[in-house]
Formats: C-alpha cells, structure tokens, sequence
C-alpha cells in the first residue's frame, strides 16, 4: 500500500486535471438542464422521465469519463512510454497496475460523487415543482442506482486495464472496451431472446444459442447494474440482489485485475 | 557495479514477425565510481542494453545485475536513477509533483523529499517553475526536470540515455557539470550518447556497439593512446561491423 498510495495519487492528479472532465462535465449539466425542459414539456409521469433522464445522464456522462480519460491515463502511459518513469523506480508491474487502477477507481467515485450529486439537485427542483408527480419517488433508491453505475463504471475500468495489459495501443483498448460494454449491456436481453426464439416468432440456430451462453459467462452483465426502472417507478430492490449485484462487481473485477497483473507481469516495454 | 553478462535479446518486427537481433552476446562490467560511455549509430542495440538494465525488457539469454543482484528485483532499483530518451512525464504534474512521486516511490520521507527536491530543481534551474503542469516545459526544460527524477533518492548508480539530447549549450553544460559533481562523489554513471566529445570530456571508460555486438571497450586513455580523436576510433568500429543497423 505504501508504494501503491503514490501511484494512485498521481493518477488521480493527472485524471482530475484533464481538459476533457471539464467537457464531460459540462455535457452532464446540459443534460440535466434538459431534464427540466423535458419534464415541463411532459404532461404526465414527470416523476419517472425525470429519474430516467438523470440517471441516465449520470451513466453516459461516467461512461465517457473512463472512455477518454480513464483508459488515457492507463493505455498512454504505454503509448507515451511514461510508464518508464515509474517502473524505474523500486515499483514492480502488479504494483504500478494496481495503483494506477485504485487512482482511476478514485476518481471515477470523485467525479461521479459530483455528477451525482448534481443530477439529485436537478431531480430536487423538479420535485419541488411537480409534488404530484413525485409520489412513488425514492431518494434511497436514486442513490442506490448512482452507487450500482459507479460499481459498473469501475469495472469498465477494470476491463480497459485487462485490454491494455496485451494491446499495443491505446485505440485498440478503447475500441475492445466500448464492445465488452455494449455486449454487456445487451447481454442479458440477447440470452434472454435466443433461449426463447419463438416468443418473438423466429427461429435461432443452436450454434448461435451455445455462443451467446458462452458470451453470457465470459462477458460482464452490466445490465444487472441498472435499476434505472426501478428508481423510476419506486419499485424496492431486495437486500440479496444488492448483495448479488455488488458481490458479482467485486468478484469480477478480483478476477479481470488478477488476469491483467499476470498478463502486466511478462509484458516488455522496448 | 554494473554487470551484463552473455546478454542477447531479439525483438519480432512487423506483420510476419521477424526476428532481429538486437543485443548479441553483450559481456560489460563497470566498476564503482566510473564514468561509463556508451556509443553506437542508431539502433546499435544502446537503448535495449539500458532497457535490460531497467527491466522494461527481459534478456532473452544471459544475466544482467547491478551491485551483484539481478535487476529483475526490483529492490535494485533503490541505488538506480534513470533517464530515459526523450523523456516523458505526465502532463498535467508539477515538477514538484513529480519529484514528490519519485522519492515516495523510492521510500523517502517527506522531509528528506522537500529538501532533496529544492536542492535539485535549484541544481536544473527549475525552481521557479516547479510549481508549472509539465506540459508547459520546453524539450529542454522535460530533460532537466526527467534528470532531477533520476537523482532524488541520492542513487549510487546513474543511466543515463542520450542525456544531451534536446538541451541548449547552457543545457548541456549543466547536464555534464551533474555528470561531473556524481563522478566526484563517486557514483557510478552509464550514459549513452551520441556526442563524442561529451564523451572524452566525461568518461573513464567507453564502450562501442555497433549492430548489437559490443566492438570495443577500455579507457579513454587507452584509447586515444595514439593520438587519436575519439570520432575516428568511433567510425573505425562502426565501418569495421559494416554498419548493421538493428534496433
């Protein structure tokens, strides 16, 4: 910890400094105020679009985040050869990824702990003004849905770090983890589709259902991250899926972490 | 201090992988408190020998140590300090930033940081912009501020590739009086370099590669015991091994 606590620190500096969180963010706001033009255009579940909206924005707005910075401030250090400065140091391979992942990890928390709390600011004035709409609304629920999209966001991170582990650029990592996420995304509503083909009256060759299954057990199920629905509609979440949803991120990430240290471990930098 | 011993590593190159040879069958040793001047042409293989050094890249065959441990422990690198070629370091850090990373990577307190880390941007004239994001340095000002990382934890051995390139005269006479004042300490110095008469001003020894195979190696002295210029002993080596160009 006390060769990982540097590393992580000056990540965390380098990340919060970028240029680009200040367009993230200022996308994030722009999407929030549009929360309020939409929710007073709307003449019905206000309450609901209103939550959809600003859970949303949280999401894309922490996605982009470990899009363009998060996955700079691993993969550019390879590119840059930056990372020459740090592995001259008495710092070994698992110790320099290790830290630079608790630095993103902090400052995907920093900066979604901000935009977070802007979007329940955008959602408190909009109750304010819409009581009515607000009946089934839930702040716990809200901020159970912002913790589950950082988790997520963390273990996007987590597989960016796995990608760059063996890629040689940083646009190669970028590109595998926008498909690891899209695929994780859709994971849970493609398996669900396949494995019952006639409910939607096609048909789906075996082939496809055992690679879809194989997919389902390799690829995160970020889908089980997203409980937008039911902080729109004040639906409770039982104790055990949060458990299952946040022993599944941990285990995850323990897992694609441990995958890309022993990969880190051989990688040269000529 | 420094010791390669039967190193050769081959790198793959391009879409069908083929193998060259960057270092082949390197055997060097530098003593305490020497200068050591590494030459070559391009891709001679001087890069892949400090890299070696470092453990950024691992010997195919042979043994690489430093004070008589092998450098893939990374506890060598408490008596190392590197710079690297064209160094580069996070953009949006302060020099200060920097140097604080450096020494509580190489278990420093606090305080020994503060006063070591005065001391050193004073020594590369950097002090008055210690407190400046990095990517508003100058090639010139990277290059001092990547040697003040190098020296911060005091180390007893210095590598130093192409520690010249991109400094201004004024740059490259405070890099060489470092040089100088470490030799005086009694630090051991292995730099590369392309400037041949940095080299004679600096060295105890020198060592040339050409094509990955080390051609000659011994004094300085001994060497221009002719009466010869350093530049002709140079391209002597270089025209001998028909310029191979490897890596």
């Amino acid at each position: 910890m006390r060769l990982l606590w540097p590393i992580a620190l000056i990540t965390f500096k380098e990340g919060i400094r970028n240029r680009s969180i200040y367009g993230i963010s200022l996308l994030a706001l722009l999407m929030l105020v549009a929360n309020f033009i939409v929710s007073d255009m709307m003449s019905q579940e206000v309450g609901k679009v209103a939550v959809d909206m600003a859970l949303s924005a949280v999401s894309f707005s922490g996605l982009l985040l470990v899009l363009f910075v998060g996955i700079n401030l691993m993969a550019k250090d390879l590119d840059r050869k930056t990372i020459y400065m740090v592995l001259a140091k008495p710092v070994s391979r698992a110790q320099y990824l290790m830290g630079k992942f608790l630095g993103v990890t902090l400052l995907i928390i920093a900066c979604l702990t901000i935009l977070s709390c802007f979007a329940a600011a955008s959602l408190f004035l909009i109750k304010l003004g819409h009581p009515d709409y607000f009946q089934r609304f839930s702040w716990p629920l809200v901020c159970l849905s912002f913790s589950f999209i950082t988790l997520m966001l963390i273990l996007v991170a987590a597989l960016s770090f796995l990608f760059a582990s063996f890629t040689s650029t940083s646009f190669i990592t970028f590109i595998l983890t926008i498909i690891s996420y899209i695929i994780g995304m859709a994971l849970n509503d493609v398996k669900a589709l396949v494995e019952a083909p006639q409910a939607v009256g096609i048909t789906v060759s075996p082939v496809t259902v055992k690679v879809v299954q194989t997919a389902y057990y390799i690829f995160p199920n970020l889908s089980f991250f997203d409980i937008k629905t039911q902080a729109a509609h004040g639906l409770p979440v039982s104790p055990s899926y949060i458990i299952g949803v946040v022993g599944y991120g941990v285990v995850y990430i323990t897992i694609v972490m441990t995958l890309a240290g022993l990969i880190f471990r051989k990688k040269e930098f000529p | 201090m420094i010791k390669f011993a039967g190193i050769s590593k081959e790198f793959k190159e391009g879409v069908t992988a083929r193998r060259v040879k960057a270092l082949d069958n390197l055997s060097l040793e530098i003593g305490q408190g020497e200068i050591f001047g590494f030459l070559g042409p391009n891709g001679a293989g001087k890069s892949t020998a400090i890299k070696i050094l470092l453990n950024l890249i691992y010997p195919d065959t042979g043994r690489a140590t430093i004070k008589d441990m092998d450098v893939g422990d990374k506890n060598v690198r408490r008596f190392v300090g590197y710079l690297p070629e064209n160094p580069y370091f996070y953009d949006y850090l302060t020099a200060e930033e920097l140097l604080w990373f450096g020494g509580k990577a190489s278990g420093m307190t606090k305080k020994e940081i503060t006063e070591r880390s005065g001391l050193l941007l004073d020594k590369v004239r950097l002090l008055e912009a210690r407190k400046r994001p990095l990517r508003t340095y100058s090639k010139g000002m990277v290059q001092r501020a990547g040697l003040a990382l190098a020296l911060i934890h005091d180390p007893q051995v210095v590598i130093l590739d192409e520690p010249m390139s991109g400094l201004d005269p004024i740059g490259r006479k405070m890099v060489g009086d470092i040089i100088l004042e470490l030799k005086g300490e009694g630090k051991t110095v292995f730099f590369s370099s392309h400037i041949l008469s940095d080299v004679e001003r600096f060295c105890d020894k020198v060592g040339i590669i050409v094509g990955g195979r080390l051609r000659l190696t011994g004094s300085v002295a001994e060497l221009l015991k002719e009466g010869e210029m350093l530049e002709e002993v140079f391209l002597r080596e270089v025209n001998a091994a028909g310029l191979k160009e490897v890596r």
